[in-house]
């Protein structure tokens, strides 16, 4: 089921939404009636400081955490029922999911043929993030940076239409954040979704269209970047007025 | 489930560590298999004497003391890397399915200890045939119920790789799976069938239930029927599999 393949059908399968999500660990809501929409074209920011509940909602969209109420779907499926999960979205969670033994190109081509995709993509996606040089590499040899740019392509196996991304930019030098949003503005450009998590705000600003506010597992904003701007002036201000005001109240 | 098995496959491959147990399951049944022919003219020597049937099958029966508890940890490997390296996140972004992730490692890992089976009877085969006739006695392999052996050793080594599959999916620690296979095996059961007295019950337990397979009688301890063995340690495996997916597997990956 390649839907994204058809224009006409792309839009309702990029949607993201996000309705209600909720997590407790021991007692603790970590994650509290978070709601939200990402819309297909688009970048969203998911944005919150550290330990506001970011990797844990992004989890949850994922069908890798189940949420203890609320319900996420992409494209109005939620992700366990999609028949090509990796054709609908691509996702790169963390750094550090790699057997260190493995070659770049062998840690992708066991994601490709567990999806019965062509081994061709392995070895596109690759070349995509830039490290065609390194692919018969031991991963174990890998720079963090090396680890993200992998990360990204595992993501980008599918050739899904939506990409949901966490903290991809950390670790990557200067040059690699630059490629890293001219990548993601060029992929929302072609009408799918982006959403991608940071608690670094210089990184956002020029890369957004849109941001989830995340904190203490709450959502304390939805707003279009331009929206922000005419209330709070930039994002970093926004982004301090927002968290500071829940830590005031609570 | 076809793809599942191709990317098993692939995992397998891309890192060397089945090829290093491999060897190593062959290397202990070369001990095994000399030690027992080295000393197979002591007068003290438990086994039945290599020009029988019984002192044969036994010899062959050595492959699988070789294979089964390496492939097991190959196998709990094979699964609890998922967690240890965090590849689980891709694997189950990719297959959202978990049991079937589950049931495409029990066939791969199955066929693999299949594959360590015959290679450690090739090797019983390669040391003891020339050496038996240097002694003058005569290995007729297709003779003597040794291809019963043969199936025995086969059938064991592959359900072991089965267990170390399921008990991977119900602990998914990698190091207290491995850890707790080789207590188990090596010092935890051989405690409990040394007490004859409860020897009825222990030859239910899963090293007991792996021995009727083979029959290999180095002791006095009961053994079930070889088909009764296999289906026991198969439900073993199977169940901690089960349990596994309905339970750990289910888990969050965080």
């Amino acid at each position: 089921m390649r839907v994204h393949n058809d224009p006409m059908t792309r839009e309702p399968a990029a949607r993201i939404e996000a309705s209600g999500l909720t997590k407790h660990y021991s007692g603790v809501a970590a994650v509290d009636d978070v709601s939200f929409t990402v819309e297909p074209g688009s970048v969203t920011g998911f944005l919150g400081p550290n330990g506001a509940g970011k990797t844990t909602t992004l989890r949850m969209l994922l069908g890798l955490v189940r949420a203890d109420h609320g319900r996420a779907t992409i494209g109005g499926v939620e992700y366990r029922d999609l028949p090509a999960p990796l054709e609908v979205v691509g996702a790169a969670l963390e750094s550090t999911g790699f057997h260190p033994s493995r070659t770049g190109l062998d840690h992708l081509l066991t994601y490709t043929k567990a999806a019965a995709l062509p081994a061709s993509r392995a070895t596109a996606a690759i070349e995509e993030v830039g490290l065609g040089e390194a692919r018969n590499r031991r991963v174990g040899a890998y720079s963090l940076g090396m680890r993200q740019r992998l990360a990204l392509a595992t993501a980008l196996l599918g050739d899904p239409a939506v990409l949901i991304l966490d903290e991809p930019a950390n670790g990557l030098d200067p040059e690699g954040i630059v490629w890293l949003r001219s990548f993601l503005r060029k992929y929302a450009a072609t009408g799918r979704s982006v959403l991608v998590s940071s608690h670094v705000l210089t990184e956002m600003q020029q890369l957004v269209d849109s941001v989830v506010i995340l904190h203490r597992g709450r959502v304390v904003q939805q707003a279009t970047l331009a929206e922000l701007a005419s209330s709070h002036g930039d994002l970093e201000t926004a982004f301090f007025e927002l968290t500071a005001g829940q830590e005031a109240r609570s | 489930m076809r793809p599942l098995i191709a990317a098993e496959v692939h995992k397998l491959r891309s890192a060397r560590l089945w090829l290093w147990l491999l060897l190593a399951s062959m290397a202990l049944t070369a001990l095994y298999v000399s030690l027992l022919i080295g000393f197979s003219d002591d007068p003290d020597t438990l086994t039945a004497p290599l020009d029988t049937a019984a002192g044969q099958q036994t010899l062959f029966a050595v492959a699988s003391g070789g294979a089964n508890t390496l492939v097991a940890v190959v196998a709990a490997i094979g699964i609890t890397g998922e967690f240890r390296h965090r590849t689980a996140t891709a694997t189950f972004l990719t297959t959202p399915q978990r049991g079937k992730v589950v049931a495409a490692k029990l066939a791969t890992y199955a066929a693999v200890g299949a594959g360590y089976a015959i290679a450690c009877l090739l090797v019983v085969a390669a040391i003891a045939w020339p050496w038996l006739s240097a002694k003058g006695i005569d290995l007729t392999l297709l003779g003597k119920g040794l291809p019963g052996t043969y199936a025995g050793v086969v059938a064991d080594v592959t359900i072991f790789a089965v267990v170390g599959v399921g008990l991977g999916a119900l602990l998914r620690n990698q190091v207290a799976t491995v850890v707790g296979l080789l207590v188990y095996r090596f010092v935890a059961e051989p405690m409990l069938t040394a007490v004859s007295a409860i020897s009825d019950w222990t030859a239910y337990l899963p090293g007991s239930a792996s021995a009727a397979l083979t029959k290999v009688s180095l002791s006095s301890q009961n053994y079930l029927d070889p088909w009764l063995g296999g289906l026991v340690l198969a439900t073993y495996g199977l169940l901690f599999a089960v349990v596994g997916t309905r339970v750990s597997m289910r888990r969050d990956i965080t």
